[in-house]
C-alpha cells in the first residue's frame, strides 16, 4: 500500500505548549464535529498538536471515548497517494480476494480522528472522498464495494497543508478549503521555542534560548533555497545531539546547516551565524 | 618579499571571495537584505567614507590585519556585526539632527555621541553574540594599537581620544595616568552607563551631553591663565594653549587613522535621508569630500545611487529595498582568462501600472493565442496511463491474479505485482526567458497600416491575426494612423505574454527576466516574473513595464540567470535568450568597437550554462546574427529571425522542441 499510515495508541499525553487559543478552538470544533485544517510550515508542531488533542479528547479520564484503541490515524500524504490508498482495496488472499479497509475507512468506522498530513500532495481523486465526509452528510462512499458508510459519531477529519512551498499546481481548491475550520501555525516566538527545545531535548534553558535565536536568524535566510526556514524540529535535533555529547556548533552543522540546504555558501553563512550566537 | 609580507598575503581575505557569504551573514542577523559594499582605502583616493544608512554595510576590499586567514575573516564578521548593531540597537531611529541643532559644539557632541554609541553597540554585541567576543577583542586590540598617544594632545582632544581608546578596551588606569586622570575617570563613569544591559540610544545621547558639558567647563577654565595678553608672544601662547572654540577639529572621524575601521561611521549626505528615512541623514554630519565633489568616492556607492534612479523610469512605485547586487567573473578572450568579480549585476523587480497589458496582447493576437495554446496543449500529458503489474494500485490486475493463482496451484512462486495503477507523466521543466532590453529594442517597426493603405501594389489583405498586426492596430479607420508605432521590445513582450499563458496551461515553472546596463559596474537584471511567483495582474504589469534601456552585456546576465536556474530543483532547465543584436557595452572589451570580446564572453557564459546542466537557446532578431551566433553557440542552439513578427510563433516552437 502506498500510504504510510501511523496509528498511535496515545497511552501517554503528548507534550504540547499552546501558542494561542488553538486548543480551545479545536475542542469546540470537535464538539460540533467540524473538520479542521492545520496550516503551517514544516516542523512547527502541527502533528504534535493533533496528537495532543487526540489524547485530550480520547484519553483523559473523563472521556467517554477511552475504550477506542486507536484514537488517531495519521496518513502522510505523498504524490502517489490515491483515494484507493485512503479508502481501501481488494487483496488476494489464498484463492479469493478480500477487502482491506484503508486508514480513512477504519477511522470512519471506529470513530477515530483521521489526520491527512500534507493533503495537497495527494492525487486529486482524494478530494472526492473527503468532500462527502466534511459536510452534513458525513458519509464515505466506497466505490469498489458499493458501500455508503455513515461516519461514526466520534469521527473527525483533520487535514494539514503547508502554503509555504506549494506551487500553483498544488494548491488546495477553495471547494475543499472552505469545508474546514482553519488553524494557522507558525514557528513560535523565541521564548516559547526555547521552552519547547529545552523540554524536548533536556538541554539547559540558556542553550535552548541560544538555539532558538539561531533559528530566528536562520529563518531570515529562507529565501535562499529553503523557503521553510529552519524548523523547530531541527532545532530540537541540534539540542538533542548536544545533550548527547556532541559539541554544539558541530551539532548545529549536522542538524541544521546541512539539513536545510545544499548550497555550500548558505551553509557557511549559517555556520557563521551559529558561531557568533552560541557561547 | 619579506617574510612578514608573505605571511600577510597568505592570510589576506578579499571581499570578492566572501561577498555572498557576508551578504547572507548580514541578512540572517539583521533580518533584512543589506547591501554589503566595499570601501576604498584612503590610499586609493576613496576617502574611506561610508554611510551607516540602514540599507548597506561597508567593508574594506580586503583585510590583512592578521596573519591568520580566519582572524581576518573574523574581522569582516565583526565589521558586519557592528554595523548591523546600528540597525538593531536603534541608533538609526534616533533624531540626532535635532540633538545637534541645539548644541553649541555639534561636531564635538557628534564625536562623543558616536564613541558612546560604539561602546553601547559593542557591549550589546558581546551579550547578543557571545561567540564573537574573541574576534571583537582581537579587532579592538588591533584598532587600539594604531591609536595615537594622548600626551602630546591638548586637553579636550586628549580626553576625547582617551574615551575612544577606552571604548576599544584600553586599561582605565593607564589612560587616567596619561590624561587628566580625575576628569577622565568622571567621563568614563558617565560613559559606562551605555554599556549596561538595556541601555538605549537616548542613554548615549544623555551621556554625550553630560560629557560635552564637562568638556565645555574645561574649555571655559583654560583661558583664565592668560587674562590679558599684551605681546605677540603671549597671544601666540594663548592661541596655542586655548582650545578651538569652533569645534571644527572634531569634524574628522573617530576612524581617521585606523588601518581597519570596522565600526563604520555615523555620517551621511543629504540624499541619505531620502534613501533611508532616517534622522541621521538630516544631521548635517561631516563629509570628507568637499561639497560638490563626487561623494563617497567609491564606485559602489555611486552605482547604488544610480540604480534606483534607473529603475524609476520604468517603475510604478519606488522599490522598497535597494536593488541587490552580485559579482560575476567575465571572460577576457584577449588574455584567455577570467577577470575575477568583474561585473556587478543589480537585480531589481519590474513594477508597472499597465494592468491592461495582457488584454491588449489578447486583442492584438486572438488567433495566435489560440494557436500557441493548441501547440502547447498537444505536449501536455493530459491522459492517464494505466500501469499494469505493480505492487500496489487502485485495483487488482485480472491477468496478474489469474497467473498468480495458477502459479500457486502449480507450486511455483507467485508474483506479488497484482495491481493496476494510473500514472500521469509529469513535466519537470524550469525555463528562464532572458530578454534583451537594450536601447536598440526601441527601434520602431514598419507601420503595416501604411502598407495596407497602399492603393495599387498592396499585397492581398492579411488575415485578422497575421503577423502584421503584431505591430499595428486592428482598426482600419483613420484613427489607426495615430496608433503609436510598435517597437522590437513591444513584440518581444507580446511574445512572452503569449508564452506565459501557454506555460501556465502546461504547468511548467518559468521566469521572465530582462537585462541591460551601463558598464561592468552596473549590469541591470530586471525581474518581471521569478520562478516562485504566481501569475498575477502585477506580473502582466511588470512584463508591460519592460522598456528599452542601455547596453547589452549579455555574459553577466546569462551568468546571473544560471545562478537563478541552479536553485531550481527541476530535472530539465532551459534558458532562452531573446535579443536583437550582438553583445555590446562601452567597456565590453578594449572599446565599444571590440565586438569579439563580448561575443567570446557570451559564448563562454553559454558554455558555463551547459556545464550547469542548462539547455540554452538564443533567438536573435537580427539578419546579421549569423555572423556572431555561429561563434557563440552550436547551430542547433540558435535561431535567427529576420521578421520580428514571427517571434511569438517561433518562440513557442523553440520551447516546444527544447522541452518535449
Amino acid at each position: 500500500m502506498d500510504s504510510h499510515s501511523a496509528a498511535s495508541r496515545l497511552t501517554d499525553e503528548p507534550w504540547y505548549l499552546p501558542l494561542a487559543d488553538e486548543v480551545q478552538i479545536f475542542e469546540a470544533a470537535y464538539r460540533a464535529r467540524l473538520p479542521v485544517l492545520l496550516k503551517g510550515p514544516t516542523g512547527c508542531g502541527k502533528t504534535r498538536f493533533i496528537e495532543h488533542m487526540a489524547w485530550r479528547l480520547y484519553r483523559e479520564s473523563d472521556s467517554a471515548r477511552r475504550s477506542l484503541e486507536l484514537p488517531l490515524l495519521t496518513v502522510a500524504c505523498h504524490e502517489d497517494l490515491t483515494a484507493t490508498d485512503l479508502v481501501g482495496r481488494y487483496l488476494l488472499s489464498g484463492n479469493e480476494t478480500v477487502w482491506m479497509d484503508g486508514p480513512l475507512t477504519r477511522a470512519v468506522r471506529s470513530g477515530a480522528i483521521c489526520y491527512l498530513d500534507e493533503i495537497v500532495e495527494a492525487r486529486k481523486d482524494t478530494a472526492v472522498v473527503i468532500h462527502s465526509l466534511t459536510d452534513h452528510r458525513r458519509v464515505l462512499p466506497i466505490e469498489k464495494t458499493g458501500e455508503l458508510l455513515d461516519a461514526h459519531a466520534d469521527f473527525l477529519l483533520v487535514i494539514s497543508y503547508n502554503p509555504g512551498y506549494q506551487s500553483v499546481l498544488k494548491d488546495l481548491k477553495p471547494s475543499t478549503r472552505q469545508r474546514f475550520v482553519s488553524l494557522v501555525f507558525d514557528y513560535p516566538a523565541i521564548e516559547i521555542e526555547a521552552t519547547i527545545i529545552a523540554h524536548e531535548s533536556g538541554v539547559n534553558a540558556a542553550l535552548a534560548q541560544r538555539l532558538a535565536l539561531v533559528g530566528e536568524k536562520i529563518r531570515n535566510l529562507r529565501e535562499h533555497g529553503f523557503e521553510e526556514g529552519v524548523s523547530t524540529r531541527l532545532l530540537i535535533y541540534a539540542a538533542q545531539l548536544t545533550a548527547g555529547g556532541i559539541e554544539p556548533r558541530r551539532a548545529c552543522d549536522a542538524a541544521i546547516a546541512r539539513a536545510v540546504t545544499d548550497d555550500a555558501e548558505v551553509q557557511r553563512a549559517i555556520g557563521a551565524i551559529v558561531d557568533v550566537i552560541l557561547p | 618579499m619579506t617574510a612578514t609580507a608573505a605571511r600577510d598575503l597568505a592570510g589576506r581575505v578579499c571581499f570578492t571571495d566572501i561577498q555572498r557569504f557576508l551578504s547572507l551573514f548580514a541578512q540572517g542577523l539583521a533580518g533584512k537584505f543589506l547591501h554589503v559594499k566595499v570601501i576604498e582605502s584612503q590610499a586609493t583616493g576613496g576617502g574611506a567614507k561610508r554611510f551607516i544608512d540602514g540599507e548597506s554595510i561597508h567593508v574594506p576590499a580586503d583585510i590583512a590585519c592578521f596573519s591568520a586567514r580566519e582572524h581576518n575573516l573574523g574581522a569582516y564578521r565583526i565589521a558586519v556585526l557592528h554595523q548591523i548593531g546600528y540597525l538593531i540597537e536603534g541608533t538609526l531611529e534616533f533624531d540626532l539632527a535635532g540633538l545637534l541643532q541645539q548644541h553649541p559644539r555639534p561636531a564635538l557632541l557628534r564625536r562623543v555621541f558616536g564613541t558612546l554609541e560604539d561602546m553601547r553597540i559593542e557591549a550589546a554585541m558581546r551579550r547578543r553574540y557571545p561567540g564573537a567576543r574573541v574576534d571583537l577583542d582581537r579587532v579592538q586590540a588591533h584598532a587600539l594599537a594604531l591609536r595615537p598617544q594622548t600626551q602630546p594632545m591638548r586637553p579636550v582632544p586628549a580626553l576625547v581620544e582617551a574615551l575612544l581608546q577606552y571604548s576599544l578596551g584600553a586599561a582605565r588606569d593607564a589612560l587616567q595616568a596619561s590624561t587628566r586622570g580625575e576628569l577622565l575617570a568622571k567621563l568614563i563613569d558617565t560613559a559606562a552607563v551605555v554599556q549596561r544591559q538595556g541601555a538605549r540610544v537616548a542613554d548615549s545621547a544623555h551621556a554625550a551631553l553630560r560629557i560635552c558639558a564637562e568638556l565645555g567647563n574645561l574649555l571655559r577654565r583654560l583661558p583664565r591663565h592668560f587674562v590679558t595678553p599684551t605681546t605677540p608672544e603671549e597671544f601666540a601662547r594663548l592661541r596655542d594653549s586655548m582650545e578651538s572654540l569652533n569645534d571644527d577639529e572634531f569634524s574628522a572621524s573617530d576612524a581617521a587613522g585606523l588601518a581597519f575601521d570596522y565600526r563604520g561611521q555615523l555620517m551621511t549626505d543629504p540624499s541619505a535621508k531620502r534613501r533611508t528615512g532616517g534622522q541621521f541623514a538630516a544631521a548635517g554630519m561631516e563629509t570628507h569630500a568637499a561639497p560638490g565633489t563626487v561623494a563617497p568616492g567609491t564606485r559602489d556607492a555611486a552605482d547604488a545611487r544610480d540604480a534606483p534612479h534607473a529603475a524609476a523610469t520604468i517603475a510604478r512605485a519606488p522599490v522598497a529595498a535597494g536593488p541587490r547586487s552580485f559579482l560575476y567573473d567575465e571572460w577576457d578572450f584577449h588574455r584567455q582568462s577570467y577577470l575575477s568579480a568583474w561585473c556587478r549585476v543589480y537585480e531589481q523587480r519590474l513594477r508597472g501600472d499597465d494592468f491592461g497589458f495582457i488584454g491588449g496582447v489578447r486583442s492584438r493576437h486572438p488567433a495566435l493565442e489560440k494557436e500557441v495554446r493548441r501547440r502547447f496543449g498537444s505536449i501536455k500529458p493530459l491522459s492517464w496511463q494505466r500501469v499494469r503489474r505493480t505492487s500496489d494500485g487502485d485495483e487488482l490486475d485480472l491477468d496478474g491474479v489469474i497467473e498468480t493463482v495458477i502459479d500457486r496451484r502449480t507450486g511455483h512462486d507467485a508474483d506479488s505485482h497484482l495491481y493496476v495503477r494510473r500514472d500521469r507523466a509529469r513535466r519537470d521543466v524550469s525555463a528562464a526567458f532572458l530578454v534583451d532590453m537594450s536601447a536598440s529594442t526601441d527601434f520602431p517597426l514598419p507601420d503595416p497600416a501604411a502598407a495596407m493603405t497602399a492603393p495599387v501594389d498592396a499585397p492581398a489583405a492579411q488575415p485578422p491575426d497575421s503577423g502584421l498586426y503584431l505591430y499595428g492596430g486592428h482598426d482600419e479607420s483613420p484613427a489607426a494612423v495615430s496608433t503609436p508605432k510598435r517597437r522590437v521590445i513591444d513584440v518581444a513582450k507580446d511574445a512572452l505574454a503569449l508564452m506565459c499563458e501557454a506555460l501556465q496551461t502546461l504547468g511548467d515553472n518559468y521566469a521572465i527576466y530582462g537585462f541591460s546596463g551601463d558598464g561592468r559596474h552596473n549590469v541591470e537584471f530586471h525581474v518581471a516574473k521569478d520562478f516562485p511567483d504566481r501569475l498575477r495582474s502585477s506580473t502582466w504589469a511588470a512584463l508591460g513595464a519592460m522598456q528599452p534601456r542601455r547596453s547589452t552585456r549579455m555574459g553577466a546576465a546569462i551568468r546571473h540567470s544560471i545562478t537563478k536556474l541552479a536553485r531550481e530543483p527541476a530535472g530539465m532547465k532551459v534558458l532562452i535568450i531573446v535579443s536583437d543584436g550582438y553583445p555590446e557595452d562601452h567597456d565590453y572589451g578594449a572599446d565599444r568597437t571590440d565586438r569579439e570580446y563580448g561575443i567570446q564572453d557570451t559564448a563562454r557564459a553559454l558554455q558555463e550554462a551547459e556545464r550547469a546542466g542548462i539547455v540554452d537557446f538564443c533567438i536573435t532578431i537580427d539578419p546579421a546574427g549569423q555572423d556572431y551566433l555561429r561563434r557563440m553557440c552550436a547551430p542547433s542552439r540558435y535561431l535567427i529571425i529576420d521578421d520580428v513578427t514571427a517571434l511569438p510563433r517561433e518562440l513557442s516552437k523553440v520551447y516546444r522542441t527544447l522541452t518535449s
